[in-house]
């Protein structure tokens, strides 16, 4: 476990810098109150650790707020006899809540599509000529869900594919803003989620500064994206960071 | 199915470039396109669209239901796309199964906006017979005949037209009864509502390929790309909705690029739909 | 419930000896080697063949002179009045099997060895009479891609209700709990290939229906070959011009 005692949990709020003119969305214009009383460009601290499963090739521990996730890396290993021969490696992943994940029980149909979502996000960045005629396999598990969990699901399973030490162009990062009447608020809860009228939930390599995945849903305007996309852009690079120096702790806490 | 060859490829890629593609057409064009409405004799609403090569049915069928308790003043709409094995040999048995899901889920975010309703292609509370007790279950259903690339665009096309198609019968509710019971109600069989399809918002797929973006892509095309952006605008020119497919990463500005594409490319788009599917019902309505 | 009245008409209009009407295409599935839409009245079913091609899965093989003949039916899920259509029902597998059977029995299978012949068939609207019209979509289709065949496969349904037989049951009457005959046979040779009964019949009553139903394939085929000759005298006339 890489997390020094005593240090305070990093957070990757976006700011708006250098803009000559002023954002659409001010904070006064407060039709909304965040209940956990963030301001809308305020994202909610990041707890990542590595290592988590100690049989998984890699793993990773992610708390973002009340989100809790927890991927393991498995891989890459033979593929099943029935898979045909291929010469570039294959990606499965597998993402399922546990009962007690929501506070309802038995939440509904949006989390059968996680998993494909998941392996959309992954497969553009992991290099798979690198482990031909095998399969790496990501199982992730929410153990609460808080809201934003398909964001901070992909930040941890790239997290722990790096644990795992599998190839990859460059660490993914997915931060997700919600729009609620005209204010864009970033990383929604799950009661923000569940109102919103419209979600923008970007997926980024933010050294290449390249988009992989990026999903909109409800009504939006030009503007209204580029804004979304300049504070996602932002906050990517900012939660880039934070993982980086998770990885860097990781490995230095091993060589001690 | 063969694969395409080295020469083959350099060839699609360069014609895209110098923005002649394979069957003569510019970067921009779509394929000729035929609506048919009408085709399932009983369901409330159905349309055939073909665009090019890939033939595609949508069928709209209204059954009474319960809203849901989140949502007490709503209808319900669920939207179900079938790949036939007739299409590609490979869809037979469950191989269809993850591009249905994925298409029925695009399609989906399309249709019906945020979580709370906003910016809907269908008006949900329109659907409402009585608050909490009876509403109606829109069932949207999809069958992919034959597949030449561009799925996403033909069955939001159809879609489309299968709304305008439909007629739901009107409904009268009887006599107030206490509030835990089931309130009576009549379905008139003479009577007829047609759907109000304004808002419907037209599905426009951008296809990457090289430097140069296409839209309308056929199956060789689609096989050479690098990754595909599907956005939904509607009449206002808002964007309803928006996938990127594809692995590879693209870079902001592009998207931004490609979403002002998009919106001039649906104008035209949107215009001929209306007249399409107007002429087709034009047909029905004389046959 | 009348279903013939004493005047001899059935509850479509139609007589004891009537069938519904048809309409069959040819090549409307683009990239298919073969592909047909057949249509009997309301039920309409669109056949594509893709073949002969590399067999996919060597351990379905068991005779290495012969092709092998594989079929797959499936229904849209808008195809019956209440949705329902689950993929892989009992019903499909048992009707994928009846099709590939009189399919495989028609086609000169050995004249294609270590190859595959692909038929799926897509109902999409069933009012009664599904199988016969999915055989004579799939022979059309095969005509189509130009499979070598023995003979056109045809086939139609009769019933008995009312004491009278009926040609080509719809979905009403072939609820009615009467009995249901489902005929396949190869016109020019003059050989049953499908025969196959719902519910109870005495034996002559049998004959009757079951020599109604033959009289229908017989139409049919006429009509099949009135529309490949039509697609065959299109086909030169687009080489000539």
């Amino acid at each position: 476990m890489a997390a020094k005692p005593g240090a305070a949990t990093p957070t990757y709020s976006p700011k708006l810098v250098g803009r000559s003119r002023l954002p659409i969305f001010k904070d006064s214009d407060l039709d909304w109150t965040r209940p956990d009383g963030r301001g809308f460009h305020q994202c909610r601290p990041a707890l990542l650790q590595t290592g988590a499963v100690s049989s998984a090739s890699g793993s990773a521990y992610a708390e973002f707020g009340n989100t809790k996730v927890i991927v393991s890396v498995f891989g890459p290993r033979e593929s099943k006899k029935a898979m045909t021969y291929s010469d570039v490696g294959r990606l499965n992943c597998n993402v399922s809540y546990t009962t007690f994940a929501s506070s309802t029980l038995g939440q509904g149909t949006d989390h059968k599509e996680y998993s494909s979502m998941l392996h959309q996000a992954l497969e553009g960045v992991i290099i798979m000529e690198t482990f031909p005629k095998t399969t790496v396999d990501v199982f992730a598990l929410v153990l609460e869900s808080g809201g934003s969990d398909l964001s901070v699901l992909i930040s941890c399973a790239s997290l722990a594919l790096a644990d795992a030490g599998i190839m990859m162009y460059d660490l993914i990062t997915a931060v997700s803003v919600s729009c609620i009447g005209k204010s864009l608020m970033i990383d929604p809860v799950t009661e923000e989620e569940g109102c919103e009228d419209g979600s923008f939930m970007m997926t980024c390599m933010p050294s290449r500064y390249e988009i992989t995945q990026l999903t909109i849903t409800g009504e939006w305007t030009t503007p209204n994206i580029n804004e979304a996309m300049q504070l996602c852009l932002d906050a990517c690079s900012k939660l880039g960071e934070i993982m980086r120096d998770c990885l860097k702790q990781s490995t230095s806490a091993s060589d001690e | 199915m063969v694969g395409i060859s080295l020469g083959e490829q350099h060839f699609i890629k360069g014609g895209i470039a110098q923005d002649l593609r394979t069957d003569g057409r510019k970067r921009l064009t779509y394929r000729p396109i035929y609506v048919e409405t009408g085709v399932i004799a009983h369901a409330n609403g159905s349309a055939r669209v073909k665009i090019g090569g890939t033939d595609v049915i949508a069928s709209v069928k209204a059954e009474i239901g319960r809203p849901s308790s989140l949502q007490p003043d709503k209808g319900k709409v669920a939207v179900f796309i079938d790949c036939s094995p007739t299409a590609e040999p490979t869809f037979g048995g469950r191989g269809g199964e993850e591009l249905s899901s994925e298409l029925a889920l695009a399609l989906q975010r399309c249709l019906l906006g945020g979580k709370s309703g906003a910016g809907a292609g269908i008006n949900l509370s329109s659907l409402l017979i009585k608050e909490g007790k009876v509403c109606w279950d829109l069932y949207i259903d999809g069958l992919v005949i034959s597949s030449d690339g561009n799925l996403l665009d033909a069955l939001g096309a159809a879609i489309k037209a299968a709304l305008t198609n439909t007629a739901i019968p009107k409904v009268n509710v009887s006599a107030e009864m206490a509030d835990d019971e089931q309130p009576e109600i009549d379905i008139s069989d003479e009577e007829y509502l047609q759907f109000d399809t304004s808002s419907v918002p037209v599905i426009v797929t951008l296809t990457k390929v090289g430097t140069h973006y296409i839209v309308d892509a056929t199956a060789e095309e689609e096989s050479q790309m690098s990754s595909a952006v599907s956005i939904s605008v509607n009449r206002v020119g808002h964007i309803c909705g928006l996938t990127k497919r594809g692995g590879s990463g693209l870079d902001p500005s592009v998207i931004l690029d490609m979403i002002s594409v998009a919106k001039h490319v649906t104008e035209t788009l949107m215009n001929k739909l209306d007249s399409d599917i107007s002429a087709a019902e034009a047909r029905e309505e004389e046959s | 419930m009348e279903y013939v009245n004493p005047e001899g008409l059935r509850l479509d209009g139609r007589r004891f000896n009537e069938m519904r009407q048809i309409v069959a295409e040819i090549g409307v599935v683009s990239k298919a080697d073969g592909s047909a839409v057949f249509e009997m009245g309301n039920t309409k079913v669109i056949a594509a063949v893709y073949g002969p091609r590399e067999i996919q899965n060597k351990s379905l093989q068991k005779n290495n002179d012969h092709a092998l003949v594989l079929c797959e039916y499936s229904m849209a899920h808008f195809s019956t009045g209440d949705r329902r259509r689950q993929k892989n029902d009992r019903r499909s597998t048992e009707l994928s099997l009846v099709i590939r059977q009189t399919m495989e029995a028609c086609i000169l299978t050995e004249l294609m060895p270590h190859s595959q012949i692909d038929i799926f068939l897509q109902v999409l609207q069933a009012d009664g009479g599904t199988r016969s019209a999915c055989i004579n979509a799939a022979t059309l289709a095969l005509a189509d891609a130009g499979i070598p065949m023995r003979d056109l496969a045809v086939s139609c349904s009769a019933g008995y209700l009312n004491s009278t037989p009926l040609l080509d049951l719809n979905y009403v009457e072939d609820s009615a709990g009467g009995a249901d005959v489902t005929v396949g046979v190869l016109p020019k040779l003059d050989k049953v290939t499908l025969l196959q009964m719902d519910a109870k019949l005495p034996m002559e009553t049998f004959e009757t229906v079951f020599a109604l139903a033959t009289e229908g394939c017989k139409a049919i085929a006429e009509r099949i070959r009135e529309v490949l000759e039509e697609n065959t005298k299109q086909l030169e006339y687009r080489r000539a011009a």
